[in-house]
């Protein structure tokens, strides 16, 4: 066979060269002639019906437009499962940072400024933040019926009978905490219409072509007169997965037919994207005396916040991966995704599968503790290896070189 | 209005700044001179990082006019006629670029660095980049790119050195 060129050899990445020099482009290095610059205002309440008043705001010299939920030409929703995220909040909030109205003005300064000035009325209606109690019949619907967003079952085997043959049974609760991307380089973008009428936005994004559709959605046009540019990405790991300024920036574009702005601060960037869903997770896991793992029941519960996003996915992988990579005969695994009055959760690096190991391994961990094995004994005895069923049923039939990996670490640790 | 005089990358210049504009301002919004990022806006992240008269500083908590009568090197300013600096030729070599967006400060903390010691220990390098965060999680890779570059800068020294005896 002949030597291949790329695999097994050292190569330097095609965006390094700009990188090192500092030539590389991310949006905010994008200068436009003319540009307006574009500042947020957004919901300073967790759960509240509002009235918007723009009128004084409209009134500072430098301020060229607000725009509001009125003046979204197509339709006020967006979100890469469900639609459940407005545009612009028209009728209530559901949580802080929710974006109510968009201020397009000659500086940021002014932006800024005037942003201080849209007056918002808020009626506060009662917020749940625990996803346990948002699940429970009486607490406050964030949305228009359930809280719960999302169910998955898998059942394998019958886990009742299976404890009652258990030697050792461990039954405890973990809590996992929401966790921000922060990427170093914030959100930033600049929108235009070029000469053919196509709106232009240039934003870091990790989804182009769905921003396309989201905007195409939300302005009212087709998708072939929006065009995403996505220059260079100052990291993302899932946070970039839904929009944040693309419609705004647009919109604005698309109005004024003039170029807009914006550079989301820190503090802003933390409002606007999603994080990692915190879990509650209740573990009851059993084994006989020789440390086999034979029963597992998992109830998982992830607070996806006041939207969606990708819960749906995230709390599927946490569902699938919850026997962590053992073998148990007998499982019975419950997760949901429910809304709350937190910040809104989505994908971020590992996408549910992270949370997880945080419960099953420390289970696995007691276990060994209690019938006076190594930690890497048991996990030896019931790691997966080719032939094994998961709990969801997949074979494992081809390479799983787990136990190889857990000796070579062993022989390394000690 | 402050009037100041100052030199970014070897170059003299005076300039009218107000006196609530910051350096990192005046070297994106002025100079064009993007490569100096903007990542927190309160001296956590060292994506704004500068060398001002030898010393590494975050230029988002510098004002501009504190820039007066000093010498400013920014990532424009470390490129050669014949190409990259070692330091940048070390980064792209050990593979520790990754979103890019710390790299700039990254490579001018190495450069402060390596400038005071010429050959740091692994440790002293993690020190050297302590104030510069990388989310990627390239760490382990960047620390490498130093080490390598305190390596070609040694021979491009001895190459010198060398070149230097033969004429």
């Amino acid at each position: 066979m002949e030597p291949l060129k790329i695999v097994g050899n050292r190569e330097i990445r095609v965006d390094g060269m700009a990188k090192v020099t500092g030539k590389a482009i991310y949006p905010q290095d994008i200068f436009l002639e003319n540009a307006l610059y574009g500042y947020t205002v957004r919901s300073t309440k967790v759960h509240a019906k509002i009235e918007v008043d723009i009128k004084k705001a409209e009134e500072i010299e430098g301020v060229v437009k607000i725009l509001t939920h009125k003046d979204v030409t197509g339709m006020n929703a967006h979100g890469v499962l469900f639609k459940d995220q407005e545009v612009f909040c028209s009728q209530k909030v559901r949580r802080i940072g929710d974006p109510i109205a968009f201020v397009i003005a000659k500086s940021q300064k002014v932006a800024k400024e005037a942003s201080k000035m849209v007056e918002i009325k808020y009626t506060e209606l009662p917020a749940v933040f625990d996803p346990v109690e948002a699940m429970k019949e009486d607490a406050p619907i964030i949305h228009d019926t359930t809280n719960i967003r999302y169910y998955y079952k898998c059942r394998k085997g019958n886990v009742e009978e299976a404890f009652k043959k258990c030697d050792v049974i461990v039954e405890r609760e973990y809590k996992t905490s929401m966790v921000e991307h922060a990427f170093l380089q914030t959100e930033s973008g600049v929108s235009y219409v070029d000469k053919e009428g196509v709106i232009n936005v240039c934003a870091a994004t990790q989804y182009p072509h769905f921003d396309q559709l989201e905007v195409a959605e939300g302005l009212g046009v087709n998708k072939e007169q929006v065009r995403i540019i996505n220059p260079a990405v100052g990291g993302a790991f899932g946070g970039r997965e839904d929009i944040t300024l693309q419609i705004h920036l647009a919109l604005g574009a698309y109005l004024l037919k003039k170029p807009i702005r914006m550079t989301y601060s820190r503090e802003e960037s933390f409002y606007a994207h999603a994080k990692r869903h915190p879990i509650v997770m209740k573990y009851k896991t059993g084994a006989d005396k020789n440390g086999k793992l034979i029963a597992m029941e998992a109830t998982l519960i992830g607070d996806t916040g006041a939207y969606a996003s990708w819960a749906i996915n995230v709390m599927r992988k946490a569902g699938v991966h919850a026997t962590g990579p053992y073998e148990i005969q007998n499982v019975a695994i419950d997760s949901y995704s429910v809304y709350t009055n937190n910040p809104y959760c989505g994908a971020m690096r590992g996408f549910g599968a992270t949370q997880v190991p945080v419960a099953s391994e420390q289970q696995m961990d007691i276990i060994a503790e209690k019938l006076g094995i190594s930690p890497i004994e048991i996990r030896l005895r019931n790691c997966f290896k080719v032939g094994s069923k998961t709990a969801t049923g997949q074979l494992l039939n081809e390479s799983v070189p787990l136990k190889k990996c857990i000796e070579e670490v062993q022989n390394k640790l000690f | 209005m402050f009037r100041i005089n100052f030199t970014i990358n070897n170059k003299g210049y005076t300039v009218d700044v107000d006196e609530a504009l910051r350096l990192v301002d005046l070297l994106r919004d002025k100079f064009q001179l993007t490569g100096t990022k903007e990542g927190c806006a309160e001296g956590e992240c060292g994506a704004c990082t500068v060398i001002m008269d030898g010393r590494t500083v975050q230029s988002c908590l510098v004002m501009a006019f504190q820039a007066d009568g000093s010498n400013i090197t920014t990532i424009e300013g470390l490129e050669r006629e014949d190409g990259l600096h070692p330091i940048q030729r070390a980064f792209l070599d050990a593979g520790a670029v990754q979103c890019g967006f710390c790299t700039p400060g990254m490579v001018l903390s190495s450069k402060a660095l390596l400038d005071k010691n010429s050959n740091p220990s692994r440790e002293e390098i993690r020190e050297g980049l302590s104030g510069n965060l990388c989310r990627c999680t390239g760490y382990n890779k960047i620390v490498d790119a130093v080490a390598l570059a305190s390596k070609y800068l040694k021979e491009e020294e001895s190459d010198g050195a060398s070149e230097n005896s033969r004429k």
